[in-house]
């Protein structure tokens, strides 16, 4: 796994450097109109250490959504309309992040225990997992 | 093995025992308080009539909302197309970002929103708000979207299309509950020409740069237009609506942003450098040549591209 990992930041660091040489920041082949994005770092004073840093980490958020299902076309525009702060909180906490699902699925996986926990704690207000219990407002 | 199984039935019964006092404990330890206190200049009851309600499929939550908000903004929608776009398989659910990124491919505003203020502000400015609730436990968590469509602050509720029930009316204090888990998230998705209640300049720039993003040129030139009115002083915004024009072939558009965007501030070289190529493209290659020398005088961390533009230009003048 850890050398899974150091692979694809090799590989993505590779993808990253290719992407500035091409983009225009260190080494511009053509004139060039400025994008918002680097216009606003710009504004922002980023460095472009700082830039390439965060173009390095969607790369490697691309390669995460990927991995979790996620064609690689679709993965890269889902990264691609991220801002950078943006995609530096998904990358920190993509395996934390929830995903909304809903009740009606998960309430099967769910045991007897876990049933009467949460049978209890909606009763209290607590919880709204089952639609059959009836809220009052307190 | 019989006895095994017995201390583990004993551990078993310890663990409810405990889980059981912790929560009497934290009952015994609730004060009764405003859960959801009512912002000022805010109504005391709102319901949004014009919400479409789309029923969820089982782990579908986020496609419906996406979709519920999406046709509330005119767009047509349809869940199970959506699913493609915002469903992640291998989490069985949809990821917050995942939202704002399909907003924002759709042309439309994608704006965070934190906190009940900030909820009831949307809300009574006409806006259904997209909830991420946790509606179980920290330790079995039921991660869910629902779509804020009303509230009353008389019967301390606040109404949701939630999974299979459109307008679920859900008292304040269990709404609170589930929704704090997720510290409190909520989205607005609004059509490119609305502005969010207390709309920040910052967080509404860069959810139209999110639009440019996805490529959406017209959505956002309009979002840029929407920011300009409300703070005709944005630089980003000016260089936004400049590329974006740009991008939609509105050279007239692009030009006048960008002259704007270098007399607001007159050390700021991208905007020299973008205003250059578009002069050249007008044929006012005058104008271009001083844009593109004036960029490169400034100079900065992108002087190789100022001066690449100051050399095409010339030799565009020379030919």
């Amino acid at each position: 796994m850890n050398q899974h990992r150091s692979f694809s930041r090799a590989i993505c660091l590779f993808l990253a450097l290719t992407m500035l040489m091409t983009s225009g920041i260190t080494a511009p082949v053509h004139a060039a109109m400025i994008g918002t994005d680097p216009a606003a770092a710009a504004i922002r004073a980023e460095t472009v250490r700082e830039r390439l840093h965060q173009m390095l980490l969607k790369k490697e958020l691309q390669a995460a959504l990927i991995a979790q299902g996620i064609d690689p076309a679709e993965a890269g525009s889902r990264v691609d309309t991220l801002s950078d702060s943006e995609a530096i909180r998904l990358a920190d906490t993509l395996d934390q992040l929830p995903a909304g699902g809903g009740a009606v699925g998960a309430l099967i996986t769910a045991g007897l225990i876990v049933f009467l926990v949460l049978l209890f704690t909606d009763i209290m207000g607590f919880t709204d997992v089952f639609p059959f219990v009836k809220k009052h407002a307190r | 093995m019989p006895r095994l199984s017995s201390a583990g039935r004993r551990l078993a019964r310890l663990v409810i025992f405990a889980m059981a006092g912790s929560l009497v404990a934290g009952c015994a330890g609730l004060a009764p308080r405003a859960v959801m206190p009512q912002p000022e200049h805010v109504p005391a009851r709102i319901e949004l009539t014009r919400v479409p309600f789309f029923n969820q499929e089982n782990d579908q939550c986020g496609p419906a909302a996406m979709a519920m908000v999406l046709a509330w903004c005119g767009e047509p929608a349809d869940p199970l197309v959506l699913k493609k776009e915002v469903f992640s398989p291998g989490r069985k659910g949809t990821l917050q970002p995942a939202m704002l990124s399909t907003a924002r491919r759709h042309g439309k505003v994608a704006y965070e929103v934190r906190g009940a203020v900030s909820l009831f502000s949307q809300v009574a400015a006409g806006h259904p708000v997209i909830v991420l609730q946790n509606l179980g436990l920290s330790w079995h968590p039921v991660w869910h979207y629902a779509v804020v469509v009303g509230y009353d602050f008389q019967k301390q509720t606040i109404a949701l299309h939630s999974g299979r029930t459109p307008n679920k009316q859900v008292p304040f204090s269990v709404f609170e509950n589930t929704w704090k888990k997720s510290d409190l998230w909520g989205l607005t998705i609004l059509p490119p020409d609305r502005l969010p209640a207390n709309a920040s300049e910052k967080a509404y720039v860069e959810a139209i740069m999110g639009i440019e993003r996805a490529r959406q040129w017209q959505a956002a030139a309009l979002g840029y237009q929407t920011a300009l009115a409300r703070w005709p002083s944005s630089l980003t915004a000016l260089v936004g609506l400049g590329n974006a024009s740009y991008n939609l072939g509105d050279l007239n558009t692009a030009e006048t942003a960008f002259a704007k965007a270098c007399r607001l501030d007159p050390r700021f070289a991208p905007a020299f450098n973008n205003h250059a190529h578009i002069l050249a493209e007008l044929g006012r290659e005058q104008e271009a040549l001083n844009a593109a020398r004036q960029a490169v005088a400034i100079g900065g961390a992108m002087k190789d591209i100022y001066l690449k533009t100051l050399l095409e230009i010339q030799t565009r003048n020379v030919d």
